[in-house]
């Protein structure tokens, strides 16, 4: 029961493993161009070997960060249920829509052709690999540097009038509040509680009322947010924060070879992905 | 006021958006409705409120940082697809918040709680669609998920949207809480 209460401590966001690895020393601009790259490539990627390569390279990935594979596995675990949902059902409703290939089963509307195996095993593989990927970009990039380097990225487009810096400071805003407000919501959670509110005590299918449930606890936190915005305002604007104007850094980077490297690298392996028949 | 981004902007971008980070990942945001898609959400809500305070540009960016943070926890590969989990979101708040301005002539709560509505359906039409064409499921299934889980998912919309907005422009109007600086109040 207790353990309902304590949000703060499922929030994994801005997890950092410190492993000081390769991986880690990369520039951040590059370091999220190569991983775009690789998401990219996985996201189109329909074939039996390059999903397998992909998959290798995910694992190759974590060996180079000294990340323990588990911090991965324990992303897929949760979703391994739905995964397995969702292939019986395209197994069982998609003959009509990925047609071709050799027809193996068909009764009424089931049609089992090797299109379809083709269609369930990629997007499963799809899936862990892109977990695998992602654990490896946040778990090796500390969520300044990510912010940072996306700053950077996104630089050309000032020119199109685009506020790239007010963008970064978003990004900022959003995630040094998620603690904050977690707090703000475990207390208000207790406060509720104690007047004798329960949640998540309903049963499962009675829909209707655990959505009520939730009305007590996610209007007051809205309005805990935006009066906590109001105040940041003010403190901003005391400061005389003005959007838009020039501002000087404190971090610096500076791209070396290797970061180039990194990223031809990915490119190569994104590219033989893609070209790798069957 | 109109051009670019200001302070109050920014700050209610990036509170808003932390709420959607953190209902995602306190999986609090999900109403358990047992369909294809997993569960109902209420994490478009952010974005539908910020767009109708702030204007499309705040929902827009909403709706980025919800469509980032979904991709990033997924549990289910639906929403492990950019394709599906980000590009459709970015349109939430920029729908209600045009709802909103066209309809709020006529009824301040009124185009509240149609912007609330309008925005939630956003999400589940566009999601759906792009689920669809990504190859994630046949028509027939999104169809149904259309109903299960859009159905409830907009009522709980409305009902936030409406509350929260009208308590938020309240605060205004007292002149305690709202920064004076950044004028623009009613």
């Amino acid at each position: 029961m207790s353990a309902e209460f304590e949000l703060t401590r499922n929030i994994t966001i801005g997890q950092y493993l410190p492993t000081g690895s390769v991986i880690h020393r990369l520039d951040p601009r590059y370091k999220v161009t190569a991983f775009v790259i690789m998401i990219l490539a996985i996201a189109v990627c329909n074939t039996y070997l390059g999903n397998l390569f992909a998959l290798a390279v995910c694992l190759v990935m974590f060996r180079l960060s000294h990340i323990p594979l588990h911090y991965g596995i324990s992303g897929v675990k949760p979703a391994v249920p739905f995964i397995i949902i969702l292939a019986i059902m395209q197994l069982l409703f998609y003959g009509e829509i990925a047609r071709g290939g050799t027809i193996y089963f068909q009764y009424g509307f089931v049609t089992i052709s090797s299109e379809v195996i083709r269609l369930v095993v990629v997007s499963a593989m799809r899936f862990v690999e892109v977990i695998f990927l992602s654990s490896v970009l946040t778990l090796s990039t500390s969520t300044t540097e990510l912010t940072h380097g996306m700053e950077r990225l996104l630089g050309p487009l000032e020119k199109v009038k685009f506020p790239v810096h007010a963008f970064a400071l978003i990004i900022t805003i959003a995630i040094r509040f998620v603690p904050t407000f977690a707090m703000e919501m475990e207390k208000m959670m207790k406060a509720q509680a104690s007047r004798g509110a329960d949640f998540g005590t309903g049963e499962w299918w009675r829909i209707v009322k655990r959505t009520k449930d939730m009305f007590p606890i996610i209007i007051p936190l809205f309005n805990v947010a935006l009066s906590r915005a109001e105040d940041l305002i003010l403190a901003m604007e005391a400061r005389c924060y003005t959007p838009g104007a020039a501002r000087t850094r404190y971090a610096h980077y500076r791209a070396t070879p290797k970061d180039f490297a990194a990223v031809g690298i990915c490119m190569i392996l994104a590219i033989v992905m893609l070209i790798i028949p069957w | 006021m109109e051009k670019g981004l200001t302070v109050r902007k920014i700050v209610i971008a990036g509170v808003l958006g932390a709420i959607a980070i953190l209902l995602g990942v306190t999986r609090l945001g999900f109403i358990p409705v047992p369909t294809a898609a997993g569960n109902a959400t209420i994490l478009h809500i952010p974005a539908i409120i910020g767009g109708i305070m702030e204007g499309w540009g705040v929902g827009l960016i909403i709706g980025l940082i919800f469509g980032v943070s979904s991709f990033l926890n997924a549990t289910v590969p639906l929403f492990k697809d950019p394709l599906v989990a980000i590009l459709p979101r970015l349109f939430i708040g920029v729908v209600a918040y045009f709802t909103y301005v066209g309809l709020r002539q006529f009824n301040q709560y009124a185009a509240i709680g149609v912007a609330g509505f309008v925005g939630s359906m956003t999400n589940t039409i566009l999601v759906l669609v792009m689920a669809v064409i990504r190859g994630y499921m046949p028509a027939g299934v999104a169809a149904t998920v259309a109903v299960t889980s859009g159905i409830p998912e907009a009522i709980v919309s409305v009902i936030v949207t409406l509350a929260v907005v009208v308590a938020w422009k309240k605060i205004g109007s007292s002149g305690k809480q709202k920064s004076k600086i950044s004028g623009d109040f009613k």
